[in-house]
């Protein structure tokens, strides 16, 4: 089943389009990363999600409702640049979203104190919010997002600001969310955290949709390469159905030269290619595409362009 | 509406645990009794003025001090009447009073003496032996455990003239020698202490010569030939005016002698008088007579108006105040992500106005209060103020302007705080509501003196003068069709306005950047 649909959703800001006919499905249950370059519409997007802002053109329907205002109670929300009141006592702001979100008074009090000691705030619980580094601030939004138990947890840069340890600790929140069947929906620009933690990866640069898939997915849309190191001739090499070039690499002095092999092809066909035809291989390299590649591979122009604008 | 709620008791809650709150709460009725009690106070710690006084003419020395001995005899004897109504018997004039010790005296009539400060009655008391003979009249009438009467001070005190300073010089010369004890580089001494001079008054050998008479030329300069009255504190002018008078009633009294009239005959006749009463038409009939409760009813309304003015820019600056910290904070896209920006809104209007109505109660609470305690004979200012307040319909009229006001005003400056991101920029757009705000403040004054004249009218039908200037009119009873006219209208602006503020508000809270241009503010409204 969908929790959340888009269907050719358009936001535009004047003639600037923020986001561009993008359509996609998030399955229950999931962990969906969002990715993009900066200013690529990712935050716009989760904005209309969220109801609040209202897009240009097409179609949003969350839990079947076309607005999420309709069914806030199910959703938890961690916006990108995040605040807390300083004046207040962070139980109580984390209790104070949880009543937003439909919680009575009480049972939002004991699930806010609950929280934070489980995830060690204990001691600032009583403090006000301005006492809170950066960091602990953060943590205690995501808190507050997910106070009321949310099926659908929406957070924009969640993991950004946040030390090593807390992006662990916020890791295991998400996966925990994700074991007790619950939705999750993350932007970020960090790949590692992407590629360990989501099932199904959104690609979205200047506003368009560029990749929609699982990781596995989108590690195939960029071709294998094995950099191996020869002073004998490897021209026979061409030869092989699964290698798509040969190319003398950076530092060929040295004779080393990187190869583009088809996707999910086996490199060992090409050592032993090698061994048969006696070239002589001082290095023999090859490394699985990772998700920091498929991203600077697809936008890696525009993210640059984009930041010199 | 749930939500709404829930934002107005987080409004509330918050608003009310702040520091300001509470000082808000506590300086009004601090204002108050200080202003009830600052008089005396300032009367008492007020230092001793030192004057040196030359007479060169000798005729005006005994008049100016024996004015000045009345003045003091004057607040003696007001004190002690304050004293004595404090310190009476409950029980006067029955059986409790002993009569053996007070014999000659009727305690309703020895009362009556001190009620009144008319320059007969301290005239009776300076010539019936004073304070001491008042006292000793007095003693039987006292509770028994009342405290001893203490003596205001004297309030200006002679010193002789400085060592050095010769009292046959020439005036001119005299008051140079004197300028720099009047500059306070010099001190005088008194009784062997040093004291500051407070003010010196010369007067000329030929001081009945200078006298100005009905066609006498003045030129211009020949005022500095007569008496001389030198100090370097300008405010305080009790002591120039008594000496004044003093100087003045001599003169007068040698002219009428000079003229072979009888001073005496002059003085009662100048005591006589006709009965006077100022009527009131709209009154029943033996009412008719202006009392103190007419004239306080007439303005007690300005009081509230202060009060309404305070109260709805307290908490409307508040509100503004907030809806920055939200939007400069962020916090408010996890609201919105909750709730609907109209009920973001409304749930900050509520819970504010909540704030400012626990305020403004707690100020009319301890005002009643205040006045309650201090209420009694002794302060019929206070028991006229308090019984003006529970009869009229001020305080319902208050309330319903009040909260009118209030939304009139918040929608205007929340549309205002969700345009902004910073205080400053804010600031910049406040500074038209400013301008239109001032106005009641300075017509406060005036549209009593004339509650139904055309400026009262006029400023009456404007919405956002409304509530002010309607407060200013209620006691003239302006008539019915413009109180319910001018209601009406301004409802319908607040209405108007708050759908206004809401569009904006629904636009503006989630943008950055600049605040937008009037035109582009103009464009949201219409495509909201």
């Amino acid at each position: 089943m969908h929790v959340l649909e888009l269907e050719r959703v358009t936001k535009l800001y004047g003639d600037f389009k923020a986001v561009d006919d993008v359509s996609f499905a998030v399955q229950e249950g999931s962990i969906t990363g969002f990715l993009g370059p900066n200013g690529a519409g990712k935050t716009t997007t989760l904005r209309m999600i969220l109801g609040i802002l209202k897009p240009s053109a097409g179609r949003i329907s969350v839990f079947g409702a076309p607005s999420a205002l309709e069914v806030r109670t199910r959703i938890g929300y961690l916006p990108e640049e995040k605040g807390l009141y300083k004046k207040m006592k962070t139980w109580a702001i984390v209790a104070y979203f949880a009543t937003l979100k439909g919680l009575d008074r009480h049972s939002a009090k004991r699930r806010a104190l609950e929280l934070l000691e489980r995830y060690g705030l204990k001691d600032f619980a009583e403090k006000r919010t301005e006492a809170l580094s950066k960091g602990m601030g953060q943590k205690v939004q995501v808190l507050a997002a997910i106070a009321h138990d949310p099926e659908l947890v929406i957070l924009d840069e969640p993991f950004s600001g946040l030390d090593p340890v807390n992006q662990q600790v916020l890791e295991e929140i998400v996966r925990d969310l994700a074991k007790r069947g619950r939705t999750v929906v993350f932007s970020t620009h960090v790949m590692q955290h992407a590629e360990r933690m989501c099932d199904r990866i959104l690609l979205i640069a200047r506003g368009k949709k560029l990749l929609d898939g699982t990781v596995a997915e989108a590690l195939r849309t960029i071709p294998r390469r094995l950099v191996i190191e020869s002073d004998d001739d490897v021209a026979s090499l061409r030869a092989l159905p699964d290698v798509l070039a040969v190319q003398p690499a950076a530092g060929n002095g040295t004779g080393r030269w990187e190869l583009r092999l088809r996707e999910s092809s086996d490199p060992q066909v090409v050592l032993q290619h090698c061994f048969a035809r006696g070239i002589r291989l001082r290095r023999f390299d090859h490394a699985d595409p990772t998700l920091h590649e498929v991203f600077v591979n697809l936008v890696g122009p525009d993210a640059r362009e984009a930041s010199f604008r | 509406m749930r939500y709404a709620f829930l934002v107005a008791w987080r409004e509330y809650a918050e608003n009310v645990k702040t520091k300001g709150f509470w000082i808000g709460i506590f300086i009004f009725p601090l204002l108050i009794l200080i202003s009830f009690s600052a008089g005396g106070w300032l009367e008492k710690t007020k230092p001793v003025r030192y004057y040196v006084l030359v007479d060169q003419s000798g005729k005006l020395e005994a008049p100016i001090e024996a004015a000045l001995e009345r003045l003091q005899q004057r607040k003696v004897f007001e004190a002690f009447g304050k004293y004595v109504q404090a310190n009476a018997r409950h029980e006067q004039g029955r059986t409790a009073l002993d009569l053996e010790k007070v014999p000659a005296i009727d305690p309703e009539k020895f009362m009556a003496q001190f009620a009144d400060d008319n320059p007969e009655q301290v005239e009776r008391f300076i010539k019936e032996g004073g304070l001491d003979a008042a006292l000793a009249q007095a003693r039987g009438l006292l509770r028994p455990d009342a405290p001893e009467f203490s003596a205001p001070r004297r309030a200006f005190q002679r010193a002789p003239l400085p060592d050095g300073v010769a009292a046959d010089l020439a005036p001119a010369e005299l008051a140079e020698a004197l300028k720099p004890y009047l500059r306070h580089e010099r001190e005088v001494l008194v009784d062997g202490q040093p004291a500051e001079l407070f003010a010196a008054v010369i007067v000329p050998a030929d001081v009945s010569e200078r006298v100005v008479r009905p066609g006498t030329v003045v030129l211009p300069g020949s005022e500095q030939a007569g008496v001389q009255y030198w100090s370097s504190n300008l405010a305080d002018e009790d002591l120039k005016d008594e000496v004044e008078r003093a100087c003045d009633e001599e003169i007068r009294r040698g002219e009428y002698v000079a003229r072979g009239v009888d001073a005496a005959s002059v003085r009662e006749v100048q005591r006589t008088h006709v009965p006077f009463a100022a009527l009131d038409p709209k009154k029943e009939a033996g009412e008719e007579a202006v009392s103190m409760a007419d004239v306080i009813r007439q303005w007690a309304p300005m009081g509230f108006v202060y009060l309404l003015w305070v109260g709805i820019f307290t908490i409307a600056q508040m509100l503004l105040n907030n809806t920055i910290e939200e939007k400069s904070n962020r916090i408010i896209e996890v609201l919105l992500s909750s709730v609907t920006p109209g009920e973001l809104m409304m749930g900050k209007l509520i819970g504010i106005a909540a704030v400012g109505l626990t305020m403004i109660g707690a100020w009319i609470g301890s005002l009643l209060g205040i006045l309650q305690l201090k209420a009694g004979p002794e302060a019929e200012f206070a028991s006229e103020l308090l019984s003006v307040l529970r009869s009229s319909g001020l305080l319902p009229s208050f309330f319903v302007y009040f909260v009118l006001g209030y939304l009139l005003y918040a929608g205007a400056f929340l549309a205002i705080g969700s345009l902004c991101n910073t205080l400053k920029e804010a600031q910049n757009m406040m500074g038209p509501i400013m301008v239109i705000m001032i106005v009641p403040l300075f017509t406060m004054a005036f549209i009593p003196k004339d509650p139904n004249g055309t400026l009262a009218t006029v400023l009456s039908w404007i919405p956002p003068y409304t509530p002010f200037v309607m407060m200013n009119r209620a006691a003239a009873d302006p008539p019915m069709f413009e109180r319910v006219g001018t209601l009406v209208l301004l409802l319908a602006t607040t209405i108007f306005v708050l759908w206004l503020s809401g569009r904006i508000f629904r636009l503006g809270i989630l943008r950055t950047g600049q605040p937008p241009k009037f035109m582009e503010l103009l464009r949201w409204v219409k495509s909201a």
